[in-house]
């Protein structure tokens, strides 16, 4: 099987030709695969990055689809912030990546720019523990306030037990942490 | 004295303004007039809302977790429970996520089955959502025929793959089995069923006054709101926005279907009804055209590295078994990389993204959900509304639990 | 492409509703009535037309491709079909089959000394059934699962074995369906 993402596609797409062209340096990196066009955007203008992508009369990309991260663990950086676009008008896809160290996993938050990213950036706090720089309320969205740990997290074991919390609890549960295998 | 004159009477005007205190309201997380685990947290004036906040999660159950433990295959029975009342759909997205990674495709009379199970699931997942918003807005007997129609779609499905719910029918590169010859004819008869019960169904609610009344100009967001909320599906399309995926990027064999997309003008929650409507109509006309077109061949891909052989080769071939063998204990590999592959599920655009490091398990799998993207637009619908209005809209917004908590 | 995009009509709404609503109320009126009648005339002719089914007095029709919980096969001569590879349990999602090989020395030398499998996690799904390279396990009609304990949902070998002919309905269907 050839590592087809490893090999840049030849013909640049235009979209990300573009893309290039309008930010230079802030992309690290571009590729499509299988059809999805994909853009690595440096942390510090990914606002800027957005913006232009949403206003471009050539991108139009009105709708945030997904906001999501990846935890590739041993890896540098270790995470990937990961952004889909759509276009309802120019029916197209796009994909915005962000690369995150493992130490400072921190990113500006696109609210202002979608007001959609509100809860899916609450869902990748929660269940990543990215942080997202001028959201107006992170706060957990699945899981509880006292929940330790960011369950998506590779590093995080799937059998994991965390103790009752609220009314019914056994006693003393709630400064056990006991976890089960 | 002057002065004291003055505060008396600065006194007299305080007493007489009206102290304000909003009337804090949970509803939910299980309230007879929601339906789908989920906590309205609202602050009220009088009956007004003033604000609204929704609590999703009390149906979290780890999907992506379950599924990066899982090989390929074995993530589909998780698939079926995101949006419970129209699995099909579910499975058939994450089978195409599946291929686009594995870069194959079905064969044709697969691609077929697979839009006549997706079709006859919307209708079952649009009656559901009609009928609990019926019976919510105290129309009982309304929602008996619904759900009585919803039984027949699912009777469609039942004879497909031998389950209502949990289907686990799509496998990557094929489906799980084929139908009988007597399969059409059973279908027919359960269109000509849903297609009585929903005529039924829309006399009684349609002209009715006081569902009118409940449904007419509540709920109401613009469109480029919608738009920049991410929202998608039967909401966004009653507002005026023709995005069905279907239409616009058709996947599977769409493009051979001749159909029509409904759209709305206000966006209220009357046309969000209507939408929904007009759809059971439409998917019961594709499933009509699948049984006319489906044609004769296999529904599986001959190909060893994705799709299990046939068992009468497993029982009497060396190298069969062998291929048996392995593609159950370490799944089909994909190779390395990444892809997004979105249907147009019952609520609106289901997304999987599965990102793959060339072993037999996934090593993300992301389900971007319809329902969670809805749901999120709720407060600004019903911020400033009625607190009545709120079930209708709610009603409408069609939150399942399983697939917005995941 | 031959979708099109129309416009939902609601002018007709209004409309069908006619003046004070009378006709949406007699409209209303006329479908129960329907119903009602229609319905007992079933009930009086000894054929229903209600879609309750009185379980358990009666039972569901089910279609051959009903997905009930996992059996084993057993042979005329009272013995499993299992071989004890372990394919069954490896394809479950959920790790709810519990098998513990061992050696006989009958013609097929291999036979699961321990076979388990806990109702209560298993999701019919059905992929034991696909993986199984002998046709010795396979999804019943059964669905009665309840149990007055945990302990009681840990079906063992002996609770899981019916004999082949109880299964034939079940296993032509699978015949067909894996045979592509
Ligand atoms: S039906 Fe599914 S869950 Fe049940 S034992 Fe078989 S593989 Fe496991
Ligand atoms: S796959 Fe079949 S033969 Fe193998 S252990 Fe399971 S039931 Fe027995």
């Amino acid at each position: 099987m050839v590592e087809e993402s490893a090999q840049p596609s030849a013909p640049e797409d235009p979209l990300l030709q573009r893309l290039r062209d309008k930010f230079g340096e802030a992309v690290v990196s571009t590729h499509s695969y299988r059809g999805d066009r994909t853009a690595i955007i440096d942390r510090g203008s990914l606002v800027a990055t957005c913006e232009w992508l949403r206003d471009d009369p050539q991108n139009q990309f009105d709708m945030l689809m997904d906001v999501t991260a990846v935890d590739y663990l041993g890896r540098r950086p270790r995470f990937e912030v990961v952004y889909h676009l759509y276009s309802i008008e120019k029916n197209h896809r796009a994909r915005i990546k962000v690369a995150l160290e493992e130490d400072d996993v921190k990113v500006a938050s696109v609210v202002s720019v979608w007001s959609g990213a509100n809860w899916l950036e609450r869902e990748a706090w929660d269940l990543y523990g990215i942080q997202f720089d001028g959201h107006p309320e992170l706060k957990r969205i699945y899981l509880y306030e006292e929940f330790e740990g960011h369950p998506l997290r590779k590093d995080y074991p799937k059998e994991k037990r965390q103790p009752l919390i609220g009314p019914g609890a056994p006693e003393g549960a709630a400064d056990g942490g006991e976890s089960s295998s | 004295m002057a002065e004291q004159e003055q505060s008396t009477a600065e006194e007299s005007t305080d007493r007489l303004e009206i102290p304000f205190e909003p009337l804090e309201m949970k509803l939910g997380p299980s309230h007879p007039a929601t339906h789908g685990t989920v906590r309205l947290n609202l602050r009220l004036d009088g009956e007004t809302v003033v604000t609204a906040e929704v609590e999703v999660g009390f149906l979290h159950r780890g999907f992506e977790k379950e599924c990066e433990s899982g090989l390929y295959y074995q993530a589909f029975p998780y698939t079926d429970r995101l949006n419970y009342v129209s699995p099909m759909i579910n499975n058939v997205g994450y089978a195409l996520a599946c291929e686009k990674l594995f870069d194959v495709e079905a064969p044709e009379r697969c691609q077929y089955l697979r839009v006549l199970a997706s079709e006859a699931s919307r209708i079952a997942d649009h009656l559901t959502c009609m009928g609990a918003c019926a019976l919510e807005l105290g129309a009982f007997t309304a929602f008996l025929y619904a759900v009585e129609a919803r039984e027949s779609a699912w009777d469609i499905l039942d004879a497909m793959c031998g389950a209502r719910v949990t289907c686990n029918y799509v496998r990557i590169g094929g489906v799980a089995s084929d139908v009988g010859p007597e399969f059409a004819a059973l279908v027919r008869e359960k269109l000509a069923e849903v297609a009585r019960l929903h005529k039924d169904f829309e006399d009684l609610l349609l002209a009715n006054p006081i569902f009118r009344d409940r449904m007419e100009g509540t709920g109401i967001l613009p469109k480029d709101e919608l738009v920049a909320l991410g929202v998608t599906g039967p909401l966004l399309r009653a507002a005026g926005v023709p995005l069905d995926l279907r239409r616009v990027d058709p996947y599977l064999v769409y493009d051979r279907m001749d159909f029509d997309v409904p759209i709305g003008e206000s966006g209220d929650n009357m046309d969000r009804f209507l939408v929904r409507c007009e759809e059971v109509r439409q998917s019961a006309r594709m499933v009509e055209q699948c049984l006319v077109d489906l044609p004769e061949g296999p529904v599986d891909l001959d190909d060893p590295r994705v799709r299990l052989p046939a068992k009468g080769q497993v029982f009497s071939r060396m190298e069969q078994l062998i291929s048996q063998f392995k593609l159950v204990t370490e799944g089909p590999r994909p190779p390395v990389g990444e892809v997004y592959q979105a249907v147009e599920g019952g609520n609106g655009e289901l997304g999987f993204y599965l990102v793959s490091d060339g072993t037999g398990k996934p090593y993300k799998c992301r389900a971007r959900s319809p329902s969670f993207s809805n749901t999120q637009a709720m407060p600004p619908m019903v911020e400033g509304g009625m607190l009545a209005d709120v079930i209708p809209t709610f009603d409408m917004v069609n939150m399942i639990g399983g697939e917005c908590d995941r | 492409m031959a979708s099109r995009v129309v416009k939902v009509d609601r002018e007709a709404l209004a409309k069908a509703a006619g003046p004070f609503s009378v006709r949406a109320i007699m409209v209303g009126l006329r479908v129960t009535s329907r119903h009602f009648f229609r319905n007992l005339w079933g009930w009086i002719i000894g054929k229903p037309t209600i879609a309750t089914v009185m379980y358990p007095e009666e039972d569901v029709v089910k279609p051959p491709a009903f997905r009930g919980m996992p059996v084993l096969v057993e042979m005329d001569n009272g013995k499993e079909r299992c071989v004890a590879c372990g394919l069954c349990e490896w394809a479950c999602p959920v790790d709810c089959i519990h098998i513990v090989p061992d050696e006989t020395e009958d013609a097929i030398e291999r036979y699961p000394q321990l076979f388990d499998i806990d109702m209560g996690r298993c999701m019919y799904c059905g992929l034991c059934e696909e993986a199984c390279p002998e046709e010795a396990i396979v999804m019943s009609d059964r669905v009665e699962i309840a149990a007055f304990s945990r302990e009681g949902t840990l079906w063992h070998k002996d609770d899981l074995l019916v004999p082949v002919d109880r299964l034939a309905r079940r296993l032509e269907y699978v015949r067909r369906s894996y045979e592509r």
